[in-house]
């Protein structure tokens, strides 16, 4: 006889979120917000990426 | 539904208007009509007392101004005046942030505090201002007093331009539009365009493009990014929409205009426990807040206080007799607001010393006591809840929403923390999920049916896989008509653009702020060019901008830095330059060779929709993405001929 399997059901929770998705707060204190605009923001503030203005083989 | 507007919600508070003999737009357009024909075509001019002259259209009459001004040219120092007015908006809405934020930093602005150090640093480094060992005052300072020199810089080129991408910099440069100081490019716009002045149209259109790059790239940047500073880079946020969010048994403040500096303090004040227990003394449940036009959006995007309308709602939010008070700032704002607040018991309430309106009470806004104002503000809408006549009549339409959608929200949420992205945005252009990008911006007329063309555009739009981003009054009008929600996806967007929806779990319409925030697509744009996949520019990327009930001089600098930032741009309702075959030709055909950027001209919604989905499709294959390709998996043989 087949095992009876267990059905997970939704991992969040049911309803509208009351409260603002607060990103922002995850990256605390200063070396980590700069290292987040570093990587993230990189097409403005590192020269540590690759796009259309920096090419890794070019046009 | 009212044939004066797609939501439900605005027929019968038209009709109580009328039952109540309070006079609003529609009654007025109706009195004005048939409007100035020469005006509508741009070739009517009182620059100068000789005037006012007006050139014959067909030809059979006079073909110049007393002074020899010809159509074309005035025609076109109209039309750079438009662009000057707009600009000057957004930028002294700028300049106040600025000065709002160094007295912030200096500690001489009570209430009022750096709330983004994360976007402070970002800002820092646009600056080119030292962030090591120093205090977020001193360097807000800093940002500030940069940020107010930008107004007056007489050489050079604004600090902004150059996050836009190095190709269209240089577009810029070759046809000698680069920005040197916002106010600068203001004034010389209106020198040019005085009698006897500049009188070559091309001539005169190109300081009007300086001049709205200034907007763009300059005043309306600042205004965006300082208060992103201030009052924190928006994060989605579930809010409400339409008139149904007003309480009938809660005193119902509205808050309306442009500048939220001092609204941001009447939300700290109206959830203040002594005023709640103030507004309970007088009858009421509770204080509600809800914004009309894009101070709205701004205490939206951040707060998540809801919106009562847009533009064209102004009046009509009176209407239902449950608004104690409309306090109001800068810009869009009805001279008629007190004339129709005689029919019922609001006051209303001016803020600004640039704004005020006959009729209006004044409780002007000092940063040295913006809390001081609120409160007054706050007291006298609790004062006058006793004063209703009547029961109200609220509308029972509201809707949900998610705003919040920033540059930086969109970026982290295409890329986690790790590596912010717009790489996933890009990839899902190239493979054709998403066929393009499309910005559907600006106001309410009403010569057009009130949000029915936003409405009829966007979802033409997204029906065609085309991702929107929005903002201002047009973000509203698609908020009310359920577009701004992520199940929004599922019924009306085409099944590339909604898988993409569904697994990144936004809605496939955008808000991105207020007309200010405008700014926040011009940054996404350049992200999308320097992720790279679609071309170097901004006129390379598959996208277009739209403003279908655009009525205001500040829709006409925004269309025209998104035209001279490369982007097809169509507006609705009417042309003002249609009085003059160059100009019109100059703006709708020469500048793509100039600027690869153009405008149209097309009041037809979905036809205009389409122009702009024949754009998008035209730079796909320019880009060499027009057609599915087939995915190749590539065995370790085939990966070594490549390195070979």
């Amino acid at each position: 006889m087949e095992e009876k399997k267990e059905i997970l059901g939704e991992t969040y929770e049911p309803g509208k979120p009351t409260e603002p998705y607060n990103w922002r707060k995850k990256i605390k204190g200063r070396d980590e917000m700069l290292r987040y605009l570093a990587a993230s923001e990189r097409y403005w503030y590192s020269k540590e990426w690759f796009g259309s203005e920096k090419r890794k083989n070019p046009a | 539904m009212s044939e004066k507007s797609a939501d439900n919600s605005m027929g019968p508070l038209i009709d109580k208007a009328k039952a109540d003999k309070a006079e609003i737009c529609w009654d007025r357009l109706d009195e004005q009509s048939p409007q100035c024909g020469f005006g509508k075509l741009g070739i009517c001019c009182r620059i100068c007392a000789m005037g006012p002259c007006r050139i014959d259209p067909f030809g059979e009459e006079a073909d110049c101004g007393v002074c020899g001004a010809t159509a074309d040219t005035i025609a076109a120092r109209n039309f750079a005046r438009m662009i000057a007015g707009g600009a000057a908006a957004h930028s002294d809405h700028g300049r106040a942030v600025a000065e709002l934020f160094i007295a912030a930093a200096q500690g001489k602005a009570p209430g009022y505090e750096i709330k983004d150090e994360q976007k402070l640093l970002q800002v820092a480094m646009d600056f080119g201002i030292p962030v090591e060992n120093r205090t977020i005052r001193d360097i807000a300072l800093d940002i500030g007093k940069t940020a107010l020199s930008q107004f007056g810089q007489q050489e050079g080129e604004l600090l902004f331009v150059k996050k836009a991408p190095l190709k269209r910099q240089a577009v810029w440069k070759e046809n000698g539009v680069t920005p040197r100081g916002i106010d600068r490019e203001i004034v010389e716009v209106m020198h040019r365009t005085h009698m006897g002045v500049d009188q070559d149209h091309r001539n005169v259109l190109l300081q009007g493009t300086r001049c709205a790059l200034a907007d763009g790239w300059g005043g309306s940047m600042i205004g965006t990014e300082l208060q992103d500073i201030l009052f924190g880079a928006p994060v989605p946020v579930i809010g409400k929409v339409n008139l149904g969010v007003l309480k009938e048994d809660e005193v119902n403040i509205i808050i309306h205009g442009h500048e939220p500096l001092l609204s941001e303090m009447i939300v700290n004040v109206a959830q203040d426990k002594e005023m709640l227990e103030y507004a309970k003394t007088k009858g009421a449940k509770g204080i509600n807040l809800a914004g009309i036009c894009c101070t709205a959006n701004e205490l939206l995007m951040r707060r998540g206080i809801p919106i009562a309308g847009n533009f064209l709602q102004q009046e009509l939010a009176i209407v239902t007799g449950a608004v104690e008070a409309m306090v109001v700032d800068v810009q869009c704002l009805m001279q008629s607001l007190p004339i129709v607040a005689q029919c019922y018991h609001t006051q209303i309430i001016t803020t600004s010393p640039k704004a005020k309106i006959p009729g209006a009470i004044h409780i002007e806004f000092s940063e040295r006591d913006a809390p001081g104002s609120a409160k007054e503000i706050v007291r006298r809408a609790i004062d006058n809840f006793p004063r209703r006549k009547g029961k109200p009549n609220i509308p029972k339409e509201q809707m949900d929403l998610i705003a919040g959608f920033s540059h930086e929200t969109i970026n982290y949420l295409l890329g986690g923390k790790f590596r912010g992205s717009y790489r996933p945005l890009n990839e899902n252009i190239i493979n054709g999920r998403i066929r393009g990008v499309a910005g559907v911006v600006g106001c309410n007329n009403p010569k057009v049916p009130h949000d029915e063309l936003h409405v009829a555009m966007v979802k033409e739009l997204i029906k065609n896989d085309v991702l929107v981003l929005q903002t201002g009054c047009a973000a509203i009008a698609c908020a009310k008509a359920g577009l701004l929600l992520p199940e929004a996806a599922k019924q009306y967007a085409g099944s590339g653009l909604a898988e993409v929806c569904e697994a990144v779990g936004i809605p496939p319409v955008i808000h991105m702020g207020s007309c200010v925030d405008n700014s926040r697509i011009l940054i996404a744009a350049a992200a999308m060019v320097k992720e790279g996949g679609l071309g170097d520019d901004i006129s390379d990327l598959p996208v277009a901008g739209a403003a279908p009930e655009w009525m205001s001089e500040k829709a006409i600098s925004i269309g025209h830095y998104f035209v001279a930032s490369g982007v097809f741009t169509v507006f609705g309702v009417t042309w003002p330059t249609l009085g003059s075959q160059a100009l019109t030709k100059t703006l709708f055909e020469e500048y793509e060779q100039t600027f690869r950027g153009k405008w149209a001209f097309e009041p037809d919604p979905v036809k205009a929709a389409k122009m702009m989905i024949e754009h998008i499709d035209k730079k796909r294959k320019a880009l060499g993405i027009d057609k599915a390709r087939e995915r190749v998996l590539f065995d370790m043989q085939k990966r070594r001929e490549l390195g070979s």
